[in-house]
Parts: C-alpha cells; sequence; structure tokens
C-alpha cells in the first residue's frame, strides 16, 4: 500500500542493492557487530571518514580490511608506530641521479580507502600530516600540491585501554572524523559462534571469498544520491539545538564545531537512505548522534573523575531537546 | 733505591727554592734605599678668598620662594569641599568602622565596572565569547508551545480540514492517537522520545503493525513532506479512524 502511497522522489534501488551486497559480504566473516557495519557503511555512503575504536581483539582492523575489499579501489595500511614521520604517511622528494632532480615519491596516503592501524601510537607531529588530506582531500609538500583521487575514506582504528606509548589525538583531527564507531564485545551466543566457524576453519575460506562488489564509480554515484536527499527544515534546526546544546552544557568542557551539525545531517542522510527513504526523520539523526559527537566532546574533569563517558552526555542532551513532530 | 732517589730530589729542589726567595728579598731592600724628595716645590701664587654678598642674601630672604616659616592658607574649592562631605557622610553612615579613602576607591571601581557593562551591552558584546561558550539562543519550535493534552484537536482538525491542509490533518490525526494512547497509558508520552520509541512501547499490542503503518504515512507526509491528494488523504483519515476505535 505503502509503495503505492508514496513514490520515492529519489532512485535508491542500486544504493539499497549496494547495502545488501555490502552486507552479505562482511557477514560472512564478521559475526554480529551489526551497528559496527551499519555505521561504516553510513560512513562510506556519507563520504566521511571514520575511527573505530575497541579493546583488541574485536575485529576492528578486519571490519575495515573488508570494507575496503568490498571495493575495488587503491588500498593502503598504514601501521602507526612512535617513530613514523610525516614523510612516511605524504611522500618525500628523493634526488634522481638519471633525472639529476628531486622527483617526488608519492606515500601511501596516495589511495582509495587508507587503513591507519592504531592511529594514536604516532606522536602529534605525525597524526598532523593527516589534516589537509582528511579535511581537504590533498596534500601539500616543498610548496607542490596534491590533490588526492575519490573517493577517499581514513579507516582508523584505536585502543582505549592502553596508555603505555599512545598519543591523544589532536581535537583539530578528532573532529575530521564523521563517526567515531564503539566496537564492542560480542554476545554470548555470538561468541560461540566466532569459535564455531573458527573451528570449523570457515573463516580463512570465507575470508578469500570477499570479492569486490562496488566500483569506485559507483561510490562515486552512491554519495551524489545521498547528499540529494530531503531534510525537512525543522529538523535542521533539531540537529542545531543538539550541537549547540554541547557548548552551553556544565558537565561539558568543550563542546562540537559546526563541522559536527553537519556531519550529523550527512550521516542521517545514509542512515535514511539504507532504510529505503529520501527523507530524514528524527530517529536518524539520534541513531548518528552518539558516533558524530561523542569523540568531538571533551568532559569537563569532575564528570571524568564520576566515571560519565561522551557517550552518556550525548544522551542526556537528546533527551533535553524535544524533537520535532 | 727510587725512594732514597725521590728524598734526595726533593730536599734539592727544597733548598734550591729557598736560595732563589732569598735573592729577591735583597734586591728589593737595595731599590728601597734610592728615595726621591718629597717636595720638589713650592705653591707661592696668591690666594683670595671668596665671601657670600650680604646684599644678595638680604635680596633673597625677602622673596617669598625663600621663607620656609609662613605656612600658605590652604585654599579648597567648593567641589573638593562637597566631595569631602560626601565622603564623611558615607564614612559615618558605616559608623566610621572604614576609612574615606578605601570607600572613595570602592565606590570609583564600582562606577568603572558600571560604565564597561553599559559599553558592553550598548555595544551588544557577547560575554560568553570569553569563556568559550555561545550565547544562548531559544530555537522557536512550534510543537515547544503544544502540549498534546492542551490542543483542541477538533477545532484544529476543523480547520485544517476545511483549509484542504491534509499535510497538517495527518500531524494532528498523528498527535491525537498519541495522546488517546497516552491517555490509555499504553505509552509514556515525552516531548522529547521519537516516534520508533512509541512504536517499540506498542510491540506486545495486537495493534502494533497499524501503529507502525500510521507511524510510517506520518513520517512520509510530514517529514518527507510527500504530497497527498485527497483520495490518498481518505484512505489515511480511515487508517487512522479505524486504528483509533480499536484503542478506545
Amino acid at each position: 500500500m505503502e509503495q503505492e502511497m508514496f513514490n520515492q522522489r529519489t532512485d535508491l534501488t542500486a544504493l539499497s542493492e549496494a547495502v545488501e551486497k555490502i552486507k552479505q559480504s562482511l557477514g560472512k566473516v564478521i559475526v554480529g557487530q551489526k551497528d559496527t557495519i551499519d555505521l561504516l557503511i553510513a560512513g562510506l555512503l556519507a563520504d566521511g571518514h571514520i575511527l573505530l575504536e575497541g579493546v583488541p581483539g574485536v575485529a576492528k582492523t578486519l571490519s575495515a580490511k573488508l570494507v575496503a575489499r568490498c571495493i575495488s579501489a587503491t588500498f593502503s595500511r598504514i601501521q602507526f608506530t612512535p617513530d613514523l614521520m610525516p614523510s612516511d604517511v605524504l611522500g618525500t622528494a628523493v634526488f634522481s641521479p638519471k633525472a639529476a632532480e628531486f622527483q617526488f615519491r608519492r606515500g601511501p596516503i596516495f589511495g582509495n580507502i587508507i587503513l591507519v592501524d592504531e592511529i594514536n601510537r604516532a606522536p602529534a607531529k605525525t597524526q598532523s600530516a593527516l589534516f589537509e588530506a582528511m579535511e581537504e582531500r590533498q596534500i601539500t609538500v616543498d610548496g607542490n600540491t596534491y590533490i588526492l583521487e575519490e573517493p577517499f575514506m581514513v579507516l582508523a582504528t584505536q585502543n582505549p585501554i592502553e596508555q603505555e606509548g599512545t598519543y591523544r589525538l589532536p581535537e583539530a583531527q578528532l573532529d575530521r572524523f564523521l563517526f567515531k564507531i564503539e566496537v564492542k564485545y560480542p554476545t554470548l551466543e555470538e561468541e560461540i559462534t566466532i569459535l564455531e566457524n573458527q573451528h570449523q576453519q570457515k573463516t580463512v575460506d570465507q575470508l578469500a571469498e570477499i570479492t569486490a562488489v562496488l566500483t569506485v564509480d559507483d561510490i562515486k554515484s552512491l554519495r551524489a544520491t545521498i547528499k540529494s536527499l530531503f531534510v525537512e527544515p525543522k529538523l535542521l534546526a533539531y540537529v542545531a539545538q543538539i550541537t549547540h546544546e554541547t557548548r552551553n552544557n556544565k558537565s561539558l568542557y568543550l563542546g562540537a564545531s559546526p563541522r559536527a551539525s553537519l556531519a550529523m545531517i550527512n550521516g542521517a542522510k545514509a542512515i535514511a537512505a539504507m532504510a529505503g527513504r529520501d527523507f530524514v526523520t528524527p530517529d536518524d539523526i539520534v541513531k548518528v548522534a552518539t558516533p558524530v559527537l561523542s569523540h568531538r566532546i571533551m568532559l569537563s574533569p569532575e564528570k571524568e573523575m564520576e566515571g560519565l563517558t561522551a557517550a552518556d552526555i550525548v544522551a542526556q542532551i537528546i533527551k533535553k531537546i524535544e524533537v520535532p513532530r | 733505591m727510587r725512594l732514597l732517589l725521590l728524598f734526595f730530589f726533593l730536599v734539592a729542589g727544597a733548598f734550591c727554592a729557598n736560595a732563589t726567595a732569598l735573592q729577591k728579598i735583597n734586591a728589593a731592600k737595595k731599590e728601597v734605599v734610592v728615595k726621591k724628595p718629597l717636595i720638589e716645590k713650592l705653591d707661592s701664587s696668591k690666594i683670595s678668598a671668596r665671601r657670600f654678598s650680604e646684599e644678595a642674601i638680604a635680596d633673597y630672604s625677602k622673596q617669598k620662594e625663600f621663607i620656609y616659616d609662613d605656612v600658605a592658607p590652604k585654599t579648597t574649592s567648593l567641589w573638593s569641599r562637597f566631595w569631602r562631605w560626601i565622603w564623611s557622610m558615607i564614612s559615618e553612615l558605616l559608623g566610621g568602622k572604614v576609612s574615606g579613602s578605601i570607600i572613595k576607591y570602592v565606590l570609583i571601581a564600582i562606577a568603572i565596572a558600571l560604565v564597561v557593562y553599559l559599553v558592553i551591552k550598548l555595544i551588544g558584546l557577547d560575554l560568553k565569547l570569553l569563556t568559550g561558550k555561545s550565547k544562548e539562543v531559544d530555537i522557536p519550535f512550534d510543537e515547544s508551545l503544544e502540549n498534546i493534552h492542551e490542543i483542541d484537536f477538533d477545532e484544529q482538525l476543523g480547520i485544517a480540514l476545511q483549509n484542504k491542509n491534509y499535510r497538517l490533518v495527518v500531524r494532528l490525526l498523528y498527535l491525537k492517537t498519541l495522546k488517546q494512547l497516552t491517555d490509555k497509558r499504553l505509552i509514556d508520552w515525552q516531548p522529547e522520545k521519537t516516534n520508533q520509541a512509541y512504536v517499540e512501547e506498542l510491540s506486545r499490542q495486537s495493534y502494533h503493525q497499524q501503529f507502525v503503518e500510521l507511524t510510517y504515512q506520518f513520517e512520509y507526509i510530514w517529514y518527507g513532506e510527500f504530497y497527498i491528494d485527497q483520495p490518498t488523504f481518505e484512505s489515511i483519515h480511515q487508517s487512522f479512524k479505524d486504528f483509533n476505535q480499536q484503542t478506545a
């Protein structure tokens, strides 16, 4: 009945098929982690970078690698270490005796999908090498600017528990991530399935089965579709009010930037499209609010000592704001 | 043998050093003997001593700048006397416990603060910018003014229907449904809850699926701004009526 009543203004068939294919591919290897997979796909569709945070062994790196494998695009992996230099990421000028001049040798940042593993193990100097690349999709070395190819997506992982040999990511860099996805422990049933799969050696076989289901052009086209989705003006005000509240909340030392509002809208559009709608609802916004805001806000020292988390404060803020209806 | 040699060199060295020192002292004694006369020539020029001019001293003594004994009478202006009176009055009011100068400085500080405050207010500067927090702005939500328990649904629906504003009619019908569900304590109405929260609250009810469909229709029409013509509206209106009868 609904299909006849509300004919979609935007054709989401290709998008729905693509999402289904990615989910099926990831589901072959990753057990559970539904929310993580949904947000990873939403981030990919919303043209954003993603920070995966979780304790060791919860398939953060594997998830990122599998997403990259689902797309036939160039993939680079950079293992961040304390002695990593910006030139190790961006590239460096090397003297060519043959040409008798310095030639720029491209670093691993020149790719479509970049997996930055253990991002918090490199110092701020190396982290800052990513600033321009992540926001402006270009890098500048020795006065020359190099444009990075579209799509460009950084998938970074970090472990929140370990303190030894790690550095807190700069606020400017955190703000450049569309989502911070907290990868949680699997449930008991899921863990049993993981063990069964491993015991029957299914995982290795299934990992080899995963092939690219999307091309670079597909990604570009899907992203264009996402951008065209409709957002009711009152929902824009709802998003602005959520972000604004983070700046006035007494539990917070640092509020979210306008980039957070934009990220919330883009993320909500991707979630809406994945649900088969060409418009955003308040539920879509609420769904992305925590992954968008939790890494962009800073708790006041007293609230941190009380054991509250950024996600708790975001939940409190959402509870304070009336849903436009 | 080595020790004996070492001892011999130490003793010989000591004797040599002693001899050198004695030679230096004797040479110095010889130098002292040759002396020059202390005064070579006497100064025999005439010296005329200068004396103070008695006339000049008398002249200076007559000038008022040099009359130190006389105390100049203090000339206080009317303005100064007024302020002295003010400070004494304030001091008296405070029981004389605080000195006039302290009160003076406190009042000056208050006056400066008042002037700064007035300037900030006049130019409209956001003081919270200094603390890193922006000015609080109330976003004027229409819905904030509406409490589903206070809306006269019959009247509002009548007006919307008369204007053929079907989008607004569907919204009012949905809000009316939520009110009815709240009155029956089937859902816990809270302004900050999303529609999906109510869908979940009704998940165990037999009419759950109907409510899912009503929510779907409301969201497409209200948030999606989908156009609905009269026949479509009639169909939706009927589904709302059926649901409300079921939950009544």
